[in-house]
This record gives C-alpha cells, structure tokens and sequence, in this order.
C-alpha cells in the first residue's frame, strides 16, 4: 500500500529555527494505517502532528503528506490538502457561535456542498456520533465529552484521507473516550482512513491493530 | 442590543470620516466660487507711457490674464472739468496710458509684488498699483478659514481612524476563534472573512446613506429655510449626486483596509 506521510531526517523547531523539537526524525504511514504517537508532555508529539498539517514548516529533511512536500508547498496547496484532512483537538476547537449541525459540514461548506447536501449530511454525522437530538445546540449547551463527539463528527465530514487527533480523549470520562476511540476505529476500518492520534496513554481496551510511534529525546522510534 | 451597539460603533467612527469627506468637498466647491469671485473681482493698475497690449504684459508676467484700458478722455474730463478746449488736448497729450489689469488666479500678496516688480521693470511701464493691504487682508482671512476647517477635518479623521482601530480590536477578538478554526480546515481567505465583509460592507453602506441624508437635510430643508443668503445662493453646491459614489467609495476603501488588516492579524492557529 502507498505511503500516506512520509518523513525523511525531518527536524521541527520554533523560534526560526532556534530551538529544536523533533530531529532527523524518518517513518512511512502507509494508508488504513492507525496510528498512536506517545511521549512525556512537552516531547513534541502535538508538534509533530502540527507539521503534518502544515501548521509548522519542517527546518530540515523531508515531510510528504497526502503526496505534497510541506517544506516547500505553497500556502494554497496546503489549504487544498487540509480539505481532506480530518483534524480534533483536545480544546474541540468548534465556533461557539454556530450551532452543532453548522460546526459539523464545515468541511463541506469549504468544499461548495449546497445546503441542502449539507442539511442531510449534518442530519447523518449528528445520529452517527449520537447527538441527532442536539443538531440545534450552540457548542458551550453540551458537555465535554458531547462537544468531543461534535469534533470527530465535524472531522469525518468529508470522508477524509488522514484524521489527525491530538489528545482527543484528554479532557473526557471514560464512557465519552470510549465513544471517540469507536468512531476513530470504525472510520480506519471501514473507510480505509489513516489515523494518527497523538496520546498520553493507548487506550487499554482497542480492538484494531496498530503502530505505535514514540517520541524521546527529539527522536522519534517505533515500538514493536 | 450588543448588535446594533456593535454596528453602531463602526458605523459612527465611519460617518465621522465620511462627514469630513462630505465637508471638504462642499468647501472645495463654496470657497472655489468664491475664490474665483474674489479674483475677478480683483484688478491691478498698470500705468504705462505707451500703449500695451495684452501679450506685451503677459510677456512680462505670465500670471496676467486680462488688461482693460481705461479712457483717457474720460480721465481728462473728470480732472479738467472748468478747462480750456487746447489745456485740455495738452493734458490729453501728457497723459500717461491707465489699464485694469487681471491675474489667472487668487494669489499670496508677495506673487503680487513679484508681478508688480516684473511690469516696473519694463522702461515703458510708469507705475504699477496693487491695492495690496485691502487684498492681503481678504486673502488672509479666505486662507486662515480654509485652513482652519482643513485642520478640524483632520484631526477628525485621526480620531475617527483610532476610533475604527479600536472597532477593529473588537472584530479581531470577536471573528478570530472561528476564522481560525476555518483556517485549519483548508477555507479560502474570502471565505474566511466572508461574515466580516458583508459586516463591515453593510456598515459601509449604513454610514454612507446617513451621510448622505445628513447632507441632503442640509441642502434641501436647512440651507433653503435659514435665510442666510450665501447658503441659499450656494444650495447647489451643499451635496451633488456624484458625492454618493465618493462616500461610499471612500466607506468601502476604509472596510476593506480594515476587513484584510483584522483577517491577516489573526492567521495562524492560536495555541
């Protein structure tokens, strides 16, 4: 199967370049892969998965994703390649100001769905994740954990080629982590999505197989 | 109500520049008119020993642009009322030639002594009047309110634009969380301000018709009821049509420069 991401002797860093995160950092993620990224906190895991979307430019070596070299891509590329990425965050990142169903098709009000696409798929993504009933709620009516599901809802929207999650589960009970993990699993497993989660702890109770990467020292190994 | 404060706080800063706009506009076509009043009104005395012509005192000055001669029987009859036929042929005889002389424009009373020093030095030309300390005055008063109003203009206009830079810090604060939450998603610049612009544009428009119908009150209900004579000769001047088109250009250069200053302030996802 095709590589997915591909990293070769890729350095991260902040500060133009002054202070060094990840070093000569080289793996392949091949597609339907699923994929846990652990550390200590402050390692450079959510860096890493910032660079995969472009957030941070790679100081050295080579980062493709999707097909397109990041060191070099133009900023339109990259807004492109985001498009058919799925992205959640630990803070669910959703706009307080839109009510869930509109959170939810963001993806594809950027694609150019019509409404009425939008409606429909709002009304499928809402009853997949469990908040059918919530679709006309602002984001701060629900709980953590609801708010989560809206997240991972909104990332599946367009079907995407690469979910990225940092620290989904992070802030929720186990009953609202174990949703999220069954939604993440479900859109590997029958969607063939590749899956990166960045994560303090793999989840204990996880049915698909997986790889496991860890980040140490500003190096990033595998474990077998 | 947080609505229409919001708005109302673009839209205020925004007609204050709009007004001073309008202002200047207004002012540039009253004191235009009344400038060119003034310099027809104006004429300087040339006194030569011989006949010139209009080319020969523009070859001295190219700021003349006029010259009427004035009747030298007419000055002999008004001088030599009571006098003999012959004394009055020889005054005639030794009189020297008089024109009114006019100038292309309204201008500073030292460009006057200049022209006045350029005809003197012409051996033809006796003498040259300026009526300067009558002009210099009017000159000085139509440039110290010209002045005047140009620097009220302005200094509203720098604190309109703080005014508008405060607005701004409220946009930035109020849109970034979800034009940056678009941003991450791959959502093209235009999309992601889209809500801003069609603010900030319906602002734009607001503050332009209430200008407008500010100006439009004055024009057609105050100046034409005030019984202030220069307003009532000068309505027409008070707000033309083609005045709309340069508010609402200027409203919607002001929303754009602010819309893609707030937008370009907030890329980049906050941490």
């Amino acid at each position: 199967m095709s590589n997915v991401i591909s990293a070769s002797h890729l350095t991260l860093a902040y500060d133009n370049g002054a202070k060094e995160i990840i070093k000569d950092a080289s793996f392949n993620i091949k597609k339907g892969e699923f994929v846990f990224i652990t550390g200590p906190s402050g390692s450079g895991k959510s860096t890493l998965l910032k660079s995969l979307y472009g957030q941070i430019r790679p100081k050295e070596g080579n980062l493709v994703v999707g097909g397109l070299d990041l060191a070099n891509a133009k900023q339109s590329k990259l807004q492109e390649l985001r498009t058919h990425m799925g992205i959640i965050f630990q803070d669910y990142k959703l706009v307080n100001e839109w009510t869930v169903a509109k959170n939810v098709v963001l993806p594809l009000m950027i694609a150019g769905y019509s409404v009425d696409v939008q409606n429909t798929q709002a009304h499928r993504l809402l009853k997949h994740v469990k908040l059918a009933e919530h679709a006309d709620k602002f984001p701060l009516e629900l709980s953590g954990g609801e708010q989560q599901r809206v997240g991972v809802a909104r990332a599946l929207a367009k079907n995407p080629v690469v979910i990225l999650a940092d620290e989904p589960t992070g802030n929720l009970d186990d009953y609202s982590s174990n949703v999220i993990w069954d939604l993440m699993e479900n859109a590997c497993q029958q969607l063939e999505t590749t899956v990166l989660v960045v994560t303090h702890k793999i989840p204990t109770i996880f049915s698909l197989p997986y790889r496991h990467f860890i980040i140490e020292s500003k190096g990033v190994y595998e474990v077998h | 109500m947080k609505f229409i404060k919001n708005h109302l706080m673009f839209i205020l800063p925004l007609m204050a520049i709009l007004l001073g706009v309008e202002f200047y506009l207004v002012f540039d076509r009253t004191t235009d008119s009344y400038e060119k009043g003034l310099k027809e009104g104006y004429t300087m005395l040339v006194v030569t020993k011989k006949p010139m012509e209009l080319a020969e005192l523009q070859a001295l000055n190219a700021h003349i642009s006029s010259s009427e001669k004035i009747k030298r029987k007419n000055i002999v009859s008004e001088i030599a009322k009571g006098i003999s036929v012959g004394s009055r042929k020889e005054i005639l005889a030794a009189l020297p030639y008089f024109y009114n002389v006019g100038l292309d424009s309204y201008m500073h009373t030292s460009r006057l002594e200049k022209i006045k020093k350029d005809l003197e030095a012409d051996k033809n030309v006796k003498k040259v009047e300026t009526f300067g300390s009558s002009y210099s005055s009017a000159y000085r008063l139509f440039s110290f309110i010209k002045f005047t109003l140009k620097l009220f203009i302005g200094f509203m206009a720098v604190v309109s634009l703080f005014l508008i830079i405060k607005q701004m810090e409220i946009w930035k604060y109020a849109h970034k969380e979800r034009m940056q939450v678009m941003e991450i998603f791959g959502a093209p610049l235009m999309l992601r301000s889209g809500v801003l612009f069609k603010v900030a544009i319906a602002d734009a428009f607001i503050a332009t018709f209430l200008t407008s119908a500010v100006f439009l009150y004055i024009k057609f209900q105050w100046a034409a009821n005030s019984g202030i004579d220069i307003m009532m000769q000068k309505q027409e001047e008070l707000f033309k049509l083609g005045d709309m088109g340069i508010l609402l250009g200027s409203a919607l250069l002001i929303v754009i420069i602010a819309v893609y200053s707030v937008v370009f302030s907030s890329k980049g996802v906050q941490e």
